[in-house]
């Protein structure tokens, strides 16, 4: 009887030690995480030459942690013991009681002093009025929410320097103002790193005067709640689950005019749809591809607006569900994605255009290294 | 592979643990054998030749010794066998490091080899040799049995990072040992607390570190650079320990007994306390393979502290090779000598809790050098723990908030009031208390809380293309 704590001790480890791989070898792979959004691990195979190289190896370890039993909810319980803890950040992501918010860090200025005088070389070398919309992001917006001392860069003042430094030929367009005073309103997503069409609406109610219309009033939209169940990239970083889902929603004006065609280029070929809309992205994990679909190199979209108003934007997945609201107002829009465009000169002809506008978020401005290539 | 992963807790241990079981006495030495290669493999696929060439070296030397009656003889092969082993272990962590010196003060220009440093050279060096010295001072007999000598040597649970298991310390039970579901199962006790320290404390705390660390030093608060080298005074210790503890365990697992490695060291009342409780097995390698053929304390005052520098340089030098971890070495040997020069008697007379804190900033700040790679950096730390550019800012309070149960956790784990409370929990004998199952329920818990951490170590979205 003295020892019966260490028999159970060594029966109950043998049954875990034993269970759990067996179940893990019998159970069915998936070839594909959508949550984590990347292929996982095929079996690997052994051979004398894996084996010295320890590929092998090494692929045991991603195979087996890839498809380990249960592997989510171990990862998710993980999660809710660090913040038990009281940790507040997990992967860059901050928890707060009602949403996630992205950790904003101190940028690199020499990057994003590249990005600024090559719009402003570009606004200098075409004959065509240049805009500049630098959204903020819901850390920019809600940073207040955290707990006091968190670490957090001040955002607005990102963008300020932005707009700053900007030619008099550019047009700044500044709209965290308005997205500050309305941070009651549901304008960002509340598990996802992107606004919401009312956010997007929002900043678009500014543009559109900046750019000489005006804009349609809110009540004149018809909003389809196309899905409540959208858990975004914040989610996916995170996997803390009590925050709740958000709802992808579909403005549409009925007595407006219409999308003729909407053209995506990917790269290597063009497909023309009839719709902005692709509700395919409503059924799985990346609801918010929805809007405009995946980000592509060029999309232009076409509408029967009679007009000779054109416009060419340069975005990040930011412009996606804003995009949609200009459709009013312009008889072509072409958007590109200078994350997958070398050179843009090889899509577009700046000088068909009437106008352009940049379009960002502040951190994929003060991280991304492709903006500079408009320069040349 | 290393213990605290999914493929060696979910994989490699039951296949091996229901093997070694089910087979009769006479294989079980050649599946610890196979299995053992199977694990050093898996991390050092091709330098694995280097341990096995080791290995046979002092098996041959072993035996030469045993045979032959010339004393002359025996020294020529102990010396043989000590340059083989030593060759490597310096070719692989030493080379590099030498020409660097060679070439910084003579100004050539030899080009440093780019060598990789085989996992665990430094444990098995000092482990194979502590063989052939025996052998030679016939304090163990001579091990006939090539396969049982490989078995030794090549013994997973004790081969890659400590403790560095002396072949006294196993000869019996290399030929014979005993195991039942009550020994297994204090093996477990082990084995899970330390995947818990490793696992659940150290990765924790080190993430603290890991953060501070790439800081600029000039930038951060006094409490930040505190808080940051606590972390890592924390996290070397759990990480070191816990790997330690899980050697223990995995050992008795398969019948053996092997030393402790460490006994609370961060609550030793002076600095030559701290090493006895500190990596138990390496400062008790040093004594006897080095300090005590030098002549240790017996032949007066000033080779006594030769004796010491030797030894202190040594063991710094064995952490790395680098100036750091031997300047690291030298602080330890000068404190030990001015303890022993009378300080010590100061100490004993000093309350409990002086002496302690005293021995506890001494190591701490013994870190910083140990883990910051050069010099000026290592003093550029100093100065932000001591006159850093505020006492505390906002940054500090933030990271105290996230990391003050965790700290807490740290230092209830390193003392002994942790393990004085778990002894409570294991004498209770009568099965209708309440607090019976109290110790297995915890195991239960701890080895579910290390697979997810385990798990989770792997997650990895890809978020940037498709979003």
């Amino acid at each position: 009887m003295k020892n019966k704590q260490k028999r159970i001790s060594t029966l109950i480890f043998f049954i875990i030690i034993i269970i759990l791989p067996l179940i893990t070898t019998f159970s069915k792979k998936k070839s594909f995480s959508e949550t984590e959004n990347r292929p996982l691990q095929e079996k690997p195979s052994l051979s004398i030459e894996s084996w010295f190289d320890k590929s092998f190896m090494n692929q045991s370890e991603s195979y087996v942690a890839d498809h380990f039993t249960g592997r989510i909810k171990w990862i998710s319980s993980k999660i809710n013991m660090e913040l038990m803890l009281g940790k507040t950040n997990l992967n860059d992501v901050y928890i707060t009681d009602s949403r996630m918010l992205e950790k904003i860090t101190q940028p690199d200025y020499s990057v994003i002093d590249k990005s600024i005088s090559a719009i402003n070389d570009f606004a200098n070398s075409n004959n065509v009025p240049v805009f500049v919309m630098m959204s903020p992001t819901s850390a920019g917006i809600y940073s207040e929410t955290l707990p006091e001392n968190t670490p957090q860069i001040n955002q607005r003042e990102i963008i300020n320097y932005i707009y700053k430094n900007l030619d008099t030929k550019v047009s700044a367009v500044d709209v965290y103002d308005l997205l500050y005073a309305m941070k009651d309103d549901y304008i960002y997503y509340r598990t996802d790193h992107h606004w919401t069409s009312l956010g997007a609406y929002y900043a678009y109610s500014v543009a559109i005067q900046k750019l000489g219309f005006t804009s349609i009033a809110y009540s004149k939209y018809n909003i389809e709640h196309a899905s409540n169940n959208f858990l975004g990239t914040y989610y996916s970083k995170t996997l803390y689950d009590k925050i709740q889902s958000d709802t992808i929603d579909i403005y549409s004006y009925n007595d407006g005019d219409t999308v003729v065609s909407c053209t995506v280029d990917n790269g290597i070929e063009k497909k023309e749809y009839n719709d902005i809309y692709f509700r395919d992205f409503l059924k799985g994990k990346d609801k918010y591809s929805t809007y405009l679909g995946t980000n592509q190199p060029e999309v232009v979209i076409k509408t029967n607006l009679e007009s000779d108003k054109k416009i060419l934007i340069f975005k990040d997945s930011y412009g996606n569900s804003f995009i949609p609201f200009l459709t009013q107002h312009y008889n072509q829009i072409t958007v590109l994605d200078m994350r997958y465009v070398k050179d843009y000169k090889e899509y577009v002809n700046v000088s068909d255009y009437s106008q352009v506008l940049f379009l960002y978020n502040s951190t994929t401005f003060c991280e991304d290294e492709n903006i500079k290539k408009i320069a040349y | 592979m290393v213990f605290s992963s999914l493929t060696f807790m979910y994989y490699f241990l039951p296949i091996v643990l229901i093997t070694y079981m089910i087979s009769p006495p006479k294989l079980k030495n050649l599946i610890l054998l196979v299995s053992g290669l199977i694990f050093y493999a898996w991390g050092e696929p091709v330098y694995i030749i280097i341990m096995i060439i080791s290995s046979f070296v002092d098996y041959y030397a072993g035996i030469i010794i045993g045979k032959t009656k010339s004393k002359k003889r025996q020294k020529r092969t102990l010396i043989f066998s000590m340059v083989v082993d030593l060759g490597f272990l310096f070719f692989f962590k030493y080379s590099g490091f030498l020409i660097r010196i060679v070439n910084t003060c003579l100004k050539t220009d030899f080009t440093e080899p780019d060598l990789p440093l085989p996992i665990g050279i430094s444990f098995y060096t000092f482990q194979s040799m502590s063989y052939t010295i025996d052998v030679y001072l016939k304090k163990v007999n001579v091990q006939k049995n090539f396969l049982n000598y490989v078995t030794y040597v090549s013994l997973f649970p004790q081969l890659v990072a400590g403790p560095i298991v002396r072949y006294e310390d196993v000869e019996n039970e290399i030929n014979t040992r005993k195991v039942n579901a009550d020994i297994v199962g204090e093996g477990v006790g082990y084995f899970v607390k330390g995947l818990s320290k490793k696992v659940l404390l150290a990765n924790n705390i080190g993430m603290l570190w890991t953060e501070i660390k790439a800081m600029d030093y000039s930038q951060i608060s006094v409490v930040t650079a505190w808080l940051g080298i606590l972390a890592f005074t924390f996290q070397i210790y759990f990480d070191f320990s816990g790997y330690s503890d899980m050697a223990v365990g995995l050992g008795k697992m398969f019948g053996f007994n092997f030393p402790g490695n460490f006994n609370h060291p961060y609550q030793s009342k002076s600095i030559s306390e701290f090493w006895r409780r500190w990596h138990i097995t390496l400062g008790s390698w040093f004594r006897s393979y080095v300090y005590i053929p030098l002549g240790g304390n017996r032949n007066g005052k000033y080779k006594t502290y030769r004796n010491l520098v030797i030894v202190w340089f040594l063991t710094g030098l064995w952490h790395g090779a680098s100036i750091n971890f031997i300047f690291w070495g030298l602080f330890y040997g000068a404190l030990i000598i001015i303890e022993r020069l009378g300080f010590r008697k100061i100490l004993e007379k000093l309350p409990p809790f002086v002496s302690t804190t005293y021995t506890f900033i001494l190591v701490v700040i013994g870190w910083v050098f140990f883990d910051i790679a050069t010099m000026p950096e290592a003093i550029s730390y100093l100065k932000a723990m001591f006159a850093g550019r505020d006492f505390c800012d906002s940054y500090s309070l933030y990271q105290i908030k996230s990391y003050a149960i965790i700290f807490i956790l740290c230092i209830f784990a390193s003392t002994d009031m942790w393990s004085k409370f778990t002894h409570k929990l294991e004498n209770v004998k009568k099965m209708r208390n309440p607090y019976y199952y109290s110790i297995v329920i915890t195991q239960i818990i701890l080895i579910l809380m290390c697979t997810c951490y385990l798990v989770d170590a792997t997650y990895n979205p890809f978020l940037y293309f498709r979003f």
